[in-house]
């Protein structure tokens, strides 16, 4: 095999695999068919949520993800409170306020938070303002 | 005037990493977890006591004495370790003390009680573990500290052991003098 064709062998099955990890992917959820509500769109609307929640007893994982036993009680709570007909904010009112704003993964924006969400985009300002500044000097100096 | 901005934005740096590392330095439990009912009234819940079937309305239960509420069962290993501790407690007769018994078998856990002896004044059957989500349970055992006026005061993730038995005493103490 010259080194063109293994090059071309190597990537195709690169891309191949990457191909079919993808597709089967989807089969690897942690949530079991028992879990699951009739209704499709019912259905959907409980893993969006379960996405968004943080299982608490786990590294940073949500309770989607997750097979640990606290999550799998949430995640059926998250269900029958869909079917009850609750709204999205009412189940994660009812989650935070048990659980508080940890369970959120996504920390929500309120003034406790606000440099955790805007002090990167100051730094990032900061830091593009600083290199503008040093380019225009430099340029200056050849000018 | 470039030079001041250079400097400001150099302290500005400087500042954030002395934050960041003091935050590393001090004494953090990151098994402390935050907890979102302190302070504030127990949540509302109906169940069936273990030994006897009858209802357990909690609205009729929090208002008189200062309660402590644990979360146990009896495949928990830490529970058995920390029951000596919930004894020792309960020895405080103006104090009441509530077993939630969590996602267990019943009759084990009549057996278990014999064995151990009983320092509940009530044992609450939670079969599903819903009580324990209202209450913002991580994992059991998990003990809550309630005011006579029925408010969370104080709440322990994990077992009960020397440390967080004076920790518990010292906070009954100070909720006798109010």
């Amino acid at each position: 095999m010259n080194k063109s064709n293994f090059l071309h062998y190597t990537i195709t099955n690169f891309i191949f695999s990457i191909i079919v990890l993808n597709i089967f992917h989807f089969n690897t959820f942690a949530v079991e068919p028992d879990e699951f509500l009739i209704d499709k769109k019912q259905e959907s609307r409980a893993r969006d949520i379960s996405k968004k929640i943080r299982c608490l007893v786990c590294q940073n994982q949500s309770i989607d993800d997750s097979e640990a036993q606290l999550a799998k009680d949430l995640r059926s709570i998250i269900r029958v409170k869909i079917s009850e007909g609750k709204k999205d904010e009412e189940i994660y009112k009812f989650l935070t306020d048990r659980y508080g704003d940890f369970i959120l993964l996504n920390p929500p924006i309120k003034m406790s938070t606000y440099a955790l969400w805007f002090l990167p985009f100051i730094f990032s300002l900061m830091g593009i303002m600083t290199i503008f500044r040093h380019n225009y000097k430099a340029k200056k100096k050849i000018g | 005037m470039s030079k001041k901005i250079f400097l400001l934005l150099v302290f500005a740096f400087f500042f954030v990493i002395i934050i960041f590392f003091y935050l590393l330095i001090i004494e953090r439990d990151p098994s402390n977890l935050p907890s979102q009912l302190i302070e504030k009234e127990v949540p509302i819940f109906n169940s069936k006591l273990l030994f006897n079937d009858e209802k357990f309305i909690s609205t009729n239960e929090f208002k008189n004495n200062i309660t402590l509420v644990n979360f146990f069962a009896t495949w928990c290993a830490p529970c058995r370790e920390e029951h000596k501790y919930i004894i020792e407690l309960s020895k405080d007769s103006s104090i009441k003390i509530i077993g939630i018994n969590y996602k267990d078998n019943p009759n084990k856990a009549i057996v278990w009680l014999k064995e151990l002896k009983n320092p509940y004044s009530k044992v609450i059957t939670d079969p599903k573990g819903k009580i324990a989500i209202d209450w913002g349970v991580y994992g059991i055992p998990e003990t809550f500290l309630i005011s006579s006026k029925g408010i969370i005061k104080y709440k322990h993730v994990g077992p009960i052991n020397k440390i967080v038995y004076r920790k518990f005493k010292k906070k009954i103490s100070n909720l006798k003098k109010k």
